[in-house]
């Protein structure tokens, strides 16, 4: 934790967060029709990151011994797990744009948190769509294969989830960072964006190098599928085990190198 | 006549020079596209070992990677921002601006966008093609069908135009930018079976596909490179198909914007 933050204390840090979505909900919702339209284009898409996972299915049993509700479990799974990056992380897209065009400076003048004070002046509501299609899914799935729900198993699920989402706010903060240093450095987050997108399939897929770069490099793998692994599989591979603590030691990481950048700073002109 | 050809010649050297002004943009999608054929290529490898059978629909593990390649080749040969540059112009008011030119805003956009298509098609279709045909000894043949897929291509194009112009007129309705392309992107990339080929889709759902614009962009260029059965009145009436889809959606999106444009309203004076 920054010093700052254990300073001013947790309570004033929640009752400030509200404070500041509450100001960027009232000016999204005199955009209604946007906010309905965003909310649609998002459903569209997981529902076709569905339809796809069904053609596929039509022609294959299994894809590396997965099947077809296995799949659709690790995809409600990502789905819900990229929520928390989504709905609260959303500024980060925005980062580039503040640091190039200068705005960014008064994020440093202000008494708190730069990191916090910038995320969270966006709450993207959208994601919520995200939330509820993630849900579906992952019920769906659940549901046909015969898996328990009991109090034991809701308590992980939920510890595997916000796990996956710490991996994912991380690696989307180590590319917003980047910015800091690169002056057209969209493409960084565009890519990782998409590499997201893939972390709906089985790191086993992956031979060699590149399941070695998608597990410690680009750590796709400890979105959906590490976590995961505890309710579709016997057994306890250590990297599942220890995916908490990564995640934890992730975010810190990808927290550090941001708040870095930040101080690096100088704003532009003078 | 002649004023005018060089008019459109103009244009077109311009569209040709922009895109090569951006030559990060060319690394970054260089970039991407590697990554993205690495993730598919493990991906459809760990697909087709589950398979009891080497041949699926029809198509070997080495035919779907042929088509996916040149998929993504082609994807990133037609990669146009009209919808999201039209949103934002609308948005911000300086579309007026465009309809000032003596030259009519869709002519001009044609134009300058095959301009940057030419250069794509050079730097990253070709030696794609190259390469994939290197690599597979002749996953494709050399003959006419290289002149019906440049055909293809260059009609795919005004087409794929069309339909993100006719998108794009969607914005003077709307502020919603994001919400409209991403659900303009999800279904053309979806339906027009640049991320999965068509030969997989359920018979029903591929029925429902062919009688949509969307295949026409990819889906038929590619066809008439790999296909090799295909006999010379197919390959005629495909591109008809597609030159068909290109009228048709030419005239419902031209329409489409004459209504709208009567309705802007652009912010300040």
């Amino acid at each position: 934790m920054n010093k700052e933050l254990k300073k001013r204390g947790l309570r004033f840090y929640a009752s400030i967060y509200f404070k500041i979505i509450a100001q960027d909900f009232k000016s999204k919702m005199s955009y209604r029709a946007d906010f309905i339209i965003s909310m649609l284009g998002m459903i569209l898409t997981n529902i076709s990151g569905f339809v796809t996972f069904y053609i596929m299915f039509q022609n294959f049993e299994t894809i590396n011994g997965w099947n077809y509700y296995e799949m659709l479990f690790l995809y409600g799974f990502s789905l819900i797990a990229l929520t928390p990056m989504q709905c609260l992380f959303d500024n980060n897209w925005n980062l580039r744009y503040a640091v190039y065009d200068g705005s960014f400076i008064k994020y440093c003048f202000r008494p708190i948190n730069i990191f916090f004070y910038f995320i969270s002046e966006v709450f993207d509501v959208k994601g919520l769509g995200q939330l509820l299609m993630g849900s579906l899914t992952l019920g769906y799935a659940w549901h046909n294969l015969g898996l328990q729900m009991t109090v034991g198993k809701a308590f992980l699920l939920v510890a595997a989830l916000l796990t996956g989402s710490l991996f994912m706010i991380a690696i989307m903060n180590l590319a917003a960072a980047t910015c800091f240093w690169l002056v057209n450095s969209g493409f960084v987050m565009v890519t990782m964006f998409k590499f997201t997108e893939y972390a709906r399939y089985p790191v086993t897929i992956f031979q060699g190098i590149f399941r070695g770069l998608f597990t410690f490099v680009i750590p796709i793998a400890f979105v959906a599928y590490y976590p995961s692994y505890i309710f579709l599989r016997p057994g306890l591979p250590v990297l599942t085990c220890l995916s908490p603590l990564f995640g934890i030691f992730f975010f810190w990481v990808s927290y550090r190198v941001w708040m870095l950048g930040a101080s690096r700073y100088s704003g532009t002109g003078n | 006549m002649k004023k005018k050809i060089w008019k459109y010649l103009t244009l077109l050297r311009v569209g040709i020079l922009e895109e090569m002004q951006f030559r990060l943009g060319a690394v970054t999608k260089l970039f991407g596209n590697i990554i993205y054929l690495i993730i598919i290529y493990f991906l459809w490898k760990a697909i087709f070992a589950g398979a009891p059978t080497e041949v699926v629909n029809g198509m070997t593990f080495e035919d779907t990677m042929i088509y996916l390649v040149l998929a993504s080749a082609l994807f990133y040969t037609m990669e146009m921002y009209v919808t999201w540059d039209m949103g934002r112009r609308i948005k911000s008011g300086d579309i007026v601006v465009d309809f000032l030119r003596p030259m009519g805003y869709i002519k001009f956009q044609v134009l300058s966008l095959s301009g940057n298509t030419i250069v794509s098609a050079v730097t990253s279709l070709l030696p794609t093609m190259i390469i994939v045909y290197l690599i597979t000894g002749g996953g494709f043949a050399l003959s006419c069908n290289l002149l019906f897929f440049t055909a293809a291509i260059m009609i795919g194009t005004v087409l794929n135009y069309f339909i993100n112009f006719f998108v794009g007129t969607i914005c003077f309705y709307t502020e919603s930018i994001w919400g409209i392309n991403i659900m303009k992107e999800v279904i053309v990339l979806l339906l027009s079976g640049a991320s999965i080929p068509l030969a997989f889709f359920p018979e029903t759902l591929q029925k429902v596909v062919y009688y949509l614009p969307f295949q026409a962009i990819y889906n038929t260029p590619l066809k008439l490179l790999i296909d090799n059965s295909l006999s010379l009145q197919s390959r005629m009436s495909m591109l008809g198909l597609q030159l068909f889809w290109t009228v048709v959606v030419g005239c419902i999106s031209y329409a489409f914007f004459k209504i709208s444009v009567r309705r802007i309203t652009v912010n300040g004076g």
